[in-house]
């Protein structure tokens, strides 16, 4: 089959399969002895943003791997853009842009040249190639840099190149794999950027992610996995309203003193939906008003060094969900 | 996104392993000079250090060998540098391709498959012998180490040698996972003794049997009989197709065993 052909089928059955780009049921990967996707089940539709939270070791990345046509499947089915990786692995990658958690960039080439050979593997033309290239480095705040080798730009460079470079083919998936992780805050916030005028132009993205401000930044959607398994699925105001309260107190103790502290307080909550997680340095109170919950703690002499009343985020449902927090 | 957004290239054909090659080609413009540079100073040092240098000693004692000791010496010395070049290019940087900047997994992320990436990087080395073999060639008839046309033969026969090697270097370097310490060894233990009795500086008929057994299991041996018989004749038709055959073997069995150890590698 030529390739304006498969283009072309591809392009028929992506519109067919409309409500899902991606799809998964019964999602299985098994190495020797360890199962690090669990039989999972979702569906990723055209033009949304779409968040695997969880852990390291949650199989996040076995799951992108999969989708990326580069791990085979286990068990279970799998098909993006309508087509089975098994069978039609190059073809469906021809339509997947991909951030690796590792940049794979030639660190001896300058971004230029970088961009262009990794168009020459999709089989683009040199003369079609030049405005693309040109167009990504401006997209990625590069182009100053066009002519200078990878290896001294800064984290944050290489990220974007590798975002740039995801694009070259102009994918109707991106795939990202902890797109910002070891970065500084403001190369984050430059990122982030990136990622959601992507959204705008009608992209579909699918990240993993072990920060919760990146999820909720980003994802209209998403699944909070642990252990190879999906624990939630949601928007993130969804998952939210679900698994945890409106409001968190945070007290904090003095070292060891925050286990007793949790013991007594929670004499006196009263809400069937609110609890207490009492963690090594303080004690979180998931209540629907975090003022009156500190107001009571001092009602029974429980005067803590510092407290805060913020609202619920993905960190909470985290640990509602697992037991345990998602940054270790 | 960007102020004019250009739309999608086409995507013009299924690409191929040479577009490996291509990247390879691009990378090569940073350090082209040195490839030269070496591939000219490694042939000149061992034609005028032991063909000419040791050549008048060995002549000087009588001319058993039938041809000056330089033109019986060269095509062997140039097979020998094809599969040390070969050798080399299979080893540490097809190795960081896989773990330290890891662009072989970058490569399978687009619809180039592990076989491709497999078969263009083997394709690169070809290139990389043929380039390297015709330059020491030019050296050596510089220095009269030929006679006679034929002698352009001993480029293929030396090319296949080091492919025959090199795509069995090249399955290794895909199942190594600690620093490579496996190439110092083959290298130490494989390469070098090789090198040493493969035939390359006297005739195998010297050695003891054990020796001549070494010879006949080195592809470097059988490599070294093709070129030198297209250097300097005595070589039959069926004795040139044994060492052919015998090669080629080789080849195929190492480029299925590089291909499946790619795609175990780079599918995880």
């Amino acid at each position: 089959m030529s390739a304006p052909e498969t283009a072309e089928v591809l392009a028929r059955n992506s519109d067919e399969a409309a409500e899902a780009l991606i799809s998964a049921q019964g999602l299985t990967k098994r190495f020797a002895d360890f199962t690090a996707v669990d039989g999972i089940d979702f569906d990723v539709r055209r033009g949304e943003a779409f968040g695997f939270l969880g852990p390291n070791g949650a199989g996040k990345s076995s799951t992108m791997r999969m989708i990326g046509c580069v791990a085979p499947v286990t068990a279970g089915t799998l098909r993006i853009l309508g087509r089975d990786p098994a069978t039609q692995g190059p073809a469906i990658r021809a339509r997947l842009g991909v951030v690796p958690q590792q940049d794979t960039l030639d660190l001896e080439l300058t971004v230029r040249e970088n961009l262009y050979v990794y168009g020459r593997y999709f089989g683009m033309s040199r003369a079609a190639l030049r405005p693309k290239v040109d167009e990504l480095m401006d997209f990625a705040q590069l182009s100053e840099r066009a002519n200078a080798k990878v290896e001294p730009l800064s984290g944050g460079m290489k990220r974007r190149l590798t975002i740039a470079r995801s694009l070259i083919n102009d994918p109707e998936i991106l795939l990202l794999d902890e797109p910002t992780t070891g970065l500084d805050p403001q190369a984050r916030h430059v990122l982030w950027d990136r990622l959601y005028r992507l959204k705008q132009a009608g992209v579909t993205l699918v990240l993993t992610t072990h920060y919760m401000d990146e999820a909720e930044q980003l994802c209209d959607r998403l699944v909070v996995m642990d252990g190879g398994r999906i624990v939630a699925e949601g928007s993130p105001q969804e998952l939210i309203a679900a698994h945890s309260t409106r409001e968190v107190a945070e007290l904090r103790f003095a070292p060891g003193a925050n286990a007793a502290a949790a013991e007594r307080l929670s004499a006196a909550l009263t809400g069937d939906r609110e609890r207490i997680e009492a963690l090594p340095d303080r004690v979180l109170l998931y209540v629907a008003d975090g003022e009156r919950a500190v107001a009571r703690s001092h009602e029974i002499d429980l005067f803590p060094l510092s407290s805060l009343v913020r609202r619920s985020t993905l960190e909470d449902v985290f640990l509602r969900l697992t037991g345990r927090s998602l940054v270790d | 996104m960007g102020t004019e957004v250009v739309a999608a290239p086409p995507l013009s054909a299924r690409p191929s392993a040479w577009r490996v090659v291509e990247y390879q080609l691009v990378a090569a413009r940073r350090y082209w000079r040195s490839m030269v540079i070496l591939g000219v100073i490694t042939p000149l040092t061992y034609v005028l250090a032991l063909g000419v240098g040791l050549g008048v000693v060995v002549d000087n004692n009588g001319r058993q060998l039938g041809v000056p000791y330089l033109v019986f010496v060269a095509p062997a010395f140039l097979t020998a540098a094809a599969l040390q070049i070969a050798a080399a290019d299979a080893s540490f940087p097809l190795m960081a391709g896989f773990k330290w900047i890891r662009t072989f997994h970058g490569m399978v992320s687009t619809p180039l498959t592990p076989d491709q990436v497999c078969d263009g990087q083997l394709l690169w080395i070809a290139v990389r012998l043929i380039v390297n073999s015709s330059l020491y060639l030019a050296i050596m008839a510089a220095f009269g180490g030929t006679q006679r046309w034929w002698v352009l033969l001993a480029i293929p026969a030396a090319t296949l040698t080091g492919m025959a090697f090199a795509s069995m270097v090249a399955a290794l370097a895909a199942v190594l996972e600690n620093e490579g310490n496996g190439f110092n060894v083959l290298f130490r233990f494989v390469v070098t003794p090789m090198f040493l009795f493969s035939g390359t500086f006297y005739p195998i008929s010297q050695l003891p049997d054990w020796g001549r057994w070494l010879a006949y299991v080195s592809p470097l041996w059988h490599g070294t009989e093709l070129a030198r018989g297209a250097g300097i004749g005595g070589l039959s038709a069926a004795a040139a197709i044994g060492h052919i055959a015998y090669l080629m073997v080789w080849l195929v069995s190492g480029v299925l065993l590089a291909r499946w150890r790619f795609r175990v590698r780079l599918t995880k």
